[in-house]
C-alpha cells in the first residue's frame, strides 16, 4: 500500500533529525554554564576526591563525544539517564509527568478546533458582516495576548470571583477515583478531571482557536469562490451542500498543517499554563530541570519534545498524504 | 424548427453595483433559443457573454443583479418583473422561486459546462464521485444506478477504461479527458439545453479540434440545445446553428451562421471576421480590431461601438440604434442594431465621417486595464481568452 510506504519513508527520514537533536541538546546542556557537581553538594564543604567521585560516577570525568556515545546507547534501551536533583532515572521522572502535559496539549487542540472550524466557516460565509468583524477582532486578541495571562484571568474570573472552577492542579481520569480524596465512583472522577481541565485547556487554546480560525475564514473564503463551488451551484446542489461538503474539503488542508506546525507552540505554551495553573506535568518538569542544573533531565526532556514535534509533523504529513488526492508520496506518478 | 422557442430571452439587464458606479454587464439583450439547435453568443473578453448565460439561471453573484427582462423556459418564467401598485418593479408571481431554479432547473434542466476544466472539478473528490453526485442529484436515481451512468457517459464521451477512471481523481487527467468529464457531467444529467462558456478556450487546438467533433455527434445523438459561448468566431463556424454577437452588453447582429459570415450586416462583427485567422490569409492580413472596448460602467454615447467604428459617422455618436430586421434568411430574421441599416433614416448618409474616431480616443488606450477590470466586474471570461 502506497500509504504504508510513505509512512515508512517518513519515519526514516526523521532519524537523521533526531540525531540533529540529540547532538545539539547535548552540547548545549553539557556545555552551558553552571556545574552540576557544586550545585549537587549545594556549598558543602567538599574535598577534591569527593568531587572527582562524583564526575566519576555520574562519568563527568570522561571526554565529550565519549559521553554522547554513552548516551545514545542508553537511549537505545530506552535509559535516558539518572536526574541527579531528584535521585531517580529521567525516564521514570517522564513518564510521570508527561500524562498531564498530553492532556492538556490534545485537549487545547480539542477545543481550538472545535470553536475554530465552525466560527472560521460562519466567518466566511457572512463575509464583511458585523460576524465576520467580530470574529476578526477576536483572533487579533486571541493571538496577541499571552496564554498565561489568559490563565491568570480566568482563574480570577471563574475560580476567585465566581468561584464555579477549580484554580489549580489536574484530576487525572485514568487513575483509580480512590486516589483523590473525596471522590467516589467514575462518574465523579471525570466530572471532576473535565472541571479542573476547563480553565487550562482554555488558556493553551485560545492561540491556537485564534489562529485556525483565521486560516479557516481566509480558506473557506477562497474555496468557496472556486470554479467547483461555481458548477456545484450550476447543477443545483444545494447552498449548505456546498459549504459542508465541497468548499469545506478542500480549505480544511491548510489547517492539518497549522496544527502540526503548531504543535511547537502548544507544548511551549503548556510549560506557562502548567506553572499558572499548578499543574504538574512535562513542563514543570522542565523548568525545575532547568533551574537545578539537572543536565541529565533537561536532555531527557528537550528530546522527548523534539521526538514529539518530529513526530506532530509527520502524522501531519500523513494525513495531508490520506486527504489530499494530489500528494504524489515524494515520487512522481 | 418548432415555432415554439425553447428558450426566450427578452431584454434581459444585469448590472453589477460596484463603488465606481454601475457596472452594466449586460444591456438588453434578447435572444431565442430553439430546440435542437446551438445557439453561439459571440465577443470579446469582457463583452458580458458569460454574465448573460449566468443571468439565465439565476447564477450572477454580488454584486451582480438581475435588473430587468424576462426569460422563459418550456413556458416557464426563470425570471420576469412586472409594475407594481406604486409604478415599482417587482417579481412576478409565476417567476420560480430560488428553490425552483435549484431543483428543477440546474443541471436537469440546464446545465453547463464551464471554461477551464482544470478548476472546474473539485480536486479531493474522485471524477467518478463527482459525476455520480450530480446524476443522483437530478435525475433521483440510486447511487448504484448513477454510478453505473456515469461510467456509461464517461464511455461515451471518449473516455477509455471508464470503470478504472472513474476512481481517479481531476489531477489524473488531462486538460482535453477533464473538459469530457465535464461534457459527461453535462449530458448524463439529460438537460434539454446547455451552456457551454468557452469550454475549448483553455485547450490547444488538436484537443479544440476534437471536443468540438465530439460535442457535435453527442448534439445530434441527444438533440440537446446548446447555447456556445465564444470569442472564437472560427470555433462559431464550426459548430454554431445561429449566432448573437455581443458588444459592451448588447447583442449588435443576430443571424444563422451562413448568413453571418457571408452577409455580414454590423461593422463590428465584419471587424471580428477581418481580426479572425483564416486558412487564406497570412498573419500579416489580420486585421485588428483597433482600439479596445470601453468600459461597460460609462458606454459611450450613441452607438457603443462608435469609438472604433471604421463607417462611424457623427450620428452613431448620438442616436443608438436599436436591432433591427435587416434581411431575411429563409424566413429567419437576420438582425443589426447599426444605424447604417436602420429603416428609419437617422440621417447616416448624409452625416460626416467622424473624425478620428479610433485614433482620437486614445485616452481610452491609456487606461487599458481599468477598463478590462470594470467591463469584467464577475470575474467574467478567467484568465483572458486572447479575444482582444
Ligand atoms: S451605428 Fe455607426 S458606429 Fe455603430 S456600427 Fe453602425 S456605423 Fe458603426
Amino acid at each position: 500500500m502506497k500509504l504504508l510506504k510513505y509512512t515508512i519513508y517518513r519515519l526514516l527520514q526523521a532519524i537523521p533529525v533526531l540525531i540533529g537533536i540529540s547532538v545539539i541538546t547535548f552540547l548545549l546542556a553539557n556545555l552551558g554554564p553552571g556545574d552540576p557537581v557544586s550545585l549537587m553538594l549545594q556549598g558543602q564543604e567538599h574535598s577534591e576526591e569527593l568531587v572527582r567521585s562524583i564526575e566519576q560516577r555520574y562519568g563527568l570525568d570522561r571526554p565529550l563525544h565519549e559521553r554522547y556515545l554513552t548516551y545514545m546507547a542508553g537511549l537505545l534501551e530506552g535509559d535516558l539517564g539518572q536526574s541527579i536533583h531528584y535521585q531517580r532515572p529521567v525516564a521514570d521522572l517522564i513518564l510521570d509527568r508527561i500524562g498531564p502535559t498530553l492532556l492538556l496539549v490534545l485537549s487545547a487542540y480539542a477545543f481550538a478546533l472545535a470553536t475554530a472550524i465552525p466560527l472560521g466557516i460562519v466567518a466566511a460565509n457572512r463575509r464583511n458582516e458585523p460576524t465576520d468583524h467580530a470574529s476578526r477582532i477576536a483572533a487579533l486578541v486571541g493571538v496577541s495576548t499571552p496564554s498565561f495571562w489568559i490563565g491568570i484571568v480566568l482563574i480570577l474570573i471563574f475560580a476567585v470571583k465566581l468561584g464555579w472552577l477549580p484554580s489549580s492542579g489536574l484530576i487525572y481520569p485514568w487513575r483509580p477515583p480512590s486516589s483523590y480524596p473525596g471522590i467516589s465512583g467514575h462518574l465523579e472522577l471525570y466530572y471532576e478531571s473535565i472541571r479542573h481541565l476547563l480553565l487550562p485547556m482554555i488558556a493553551l487554546g485560545t492561540l491556537q482557536m485564534a489562529t485556525i480560525m483565521r486560516v479557516e475564514r481566509t480558506q473557506m473564503i477562497e474555496s468557496l469562490q472556486g470554479e467547483y463551488v461555481k458548477l456545484a451551484r450550476a447543477y443545483g446542489v444545494p447552498e449548505r451542500t456546498i459549504l459542508r461538503k465541497h468548499a469545506f474539503q478542500v480549505a480544511q488542508l491548510p489547517i492539518i498543517t497549522i496544527v502540526g506546525l503548531n504543535l511547537s507552540t502548544a507544548l511551549g505554551g503548556a510549560v506557562l499554563v502548567e506553572t499558572v495553573f499548578n499543574i504538574n506535568g512535562m513542563g514543570q518538569l522542565f523548568v525545575e530541570a532547568i533551574q537545578q542544573n539537572d543536565y541529565q533531565l533537561v536532555m531527557g526532556v528537550t528530546m522527548l519534545l523534539g521526538v514529539l514535534f518530529v513526530v506532530g509533523v509527520i502524522i501531519t504529513d500523513i494525513s495531508y498524504a490520506y486527504v489530499d488526492p494530489r500528494v504524489t508520496y515524494g515520487e512522481r506518478e | 424548427m418548432s415555432s415554439e422557442p425553447l428558450l426566450r430571452v427578452e431584454n434581459l439587464k444585469t448590472q453589477f453595483f460596484t463603488e465606481a458606479g454601475t457596472v452594466r454587464a449586460v444591456d438588453g439583450i434578447s435572444f431565442e433559443v430553439y430546440e435542437g439547435e446551438i445557439v453561439g453568443l459571440v465577443g470579446e473578453s469582457g463583452a458580458g457573454k458569460s454574465v448573460a448565460s449566468m443571468s439565465l439561471l439565476r447564477l450572477v453573484e454580488r454584486p451582480g443583479e438581475i435588473v430587468a427582462g424576462e426569460v422563459t423556459y418550456k413556458g416557464e418564467t426563470l425570471f420576469g418583473l412586472e409594475d407594481g401598485p406604486n409604478g415599482d418593479l417587482r417579481k412576478r408571481d409565476e417567476m420560480l422561486s430560488n428553490e425552483e431554479i435549484r431543483t428543477r432547473i440546474r443541471g436537469n434542466e440546464i446545465a453547463v459546462i464551464f471554461q477551464d476544466p482544470m478548476e472546474s472539478l473539485n480536486p479531493v473528490f474522485t471524477v467518478g464521485g463527482q459525476l455520480r453526485e450530480f446524476i443522483e442529484l437530478n435525475r433521483g436515481l440510486s447511487e448504484d444506478e448513477a454510478r453505473r451512468e456515469a461510467i456509461d457517459m464517461l464511455r461515451e464521451v471518449g473516455i477509455p477504461d471508464p470503470e478504472q477512471r472513474y476512481e481517479e481523481y481531476p489531477h489524473q487527467f488531462s486538460g482535453g479527458m477533464r473538459q469530457r468529464v465535464l461534457i459527461a457531467m453535462a449530458l448524463a444529467c439529460e438537460p434539454s439545453l446547455i451552456i457551454a462558456d468557452e469550454p475549448t478556450t483553455a485547450l490547444d487546438v488538436t484537443v479544440e479540434g476534437q471536443i468540438l467533433d465530439l460535442v457535435d455527434d453527442l448534439q445530434k445523438k441527444y438533440g440537446t440545445s446548446f447555447i456556445w459561448v465564444t470569442h472564437d468566431l472560427g470555433v462559431v463556424a464550426e459548430i454554431c446553428d445561429r449566432v448573437n454577437v455581443m458588444y459592451l452588453g448588447e447583442i449588435v447582429e443576430q443571424a444563422p451562421v451562413d448568413e453571418l459570415f457571408y452577409d455580414t450586416k454590423h461593422p463590428y462583427t465584419q471587424a471580428l471576421l477581418e481580426s479572425m485567422p483564416r486558412p487564406d490569409r497570412t498573419v500579416a492580413d489580420l486585421e485588428p480590431i483597433e482600439g479596445v472596448m470601453p468600459e461597460a460602467i460609462n458606454p459611450p454615447s450613441g452607438c457603443r461601438f462608435h469609438p472604433r467604428c471604421p463607417d462611424a459617422r457623427a450620428v452613431c455618436k448620438r442616436v443608438h440604434p436599436e436591432p433591427k430586421v435587416v434581411a431575411d434568411a429563409d424566413g429567419e430574421p437576420h438582425r443589426a442594431a447599426c444605424v447604417k441599416h436602420d429603416v428609419f433614416d437617422v440621417g447616416y448618409d448624409e452625416s460626416p465621417p467622424l473624425e478620428g474616431a479610433v485614433d482620437g480616443e486614445g485616452s481610452r488606450r491609456t487606461d487599458e486595464p481599468q477598463s478590462e477590470l470594470a467591463a469584467n466586474p464577475a470575474g467574467d471570461e478567467p484568465g483572458g481568452d486572447g479575444g482582444e
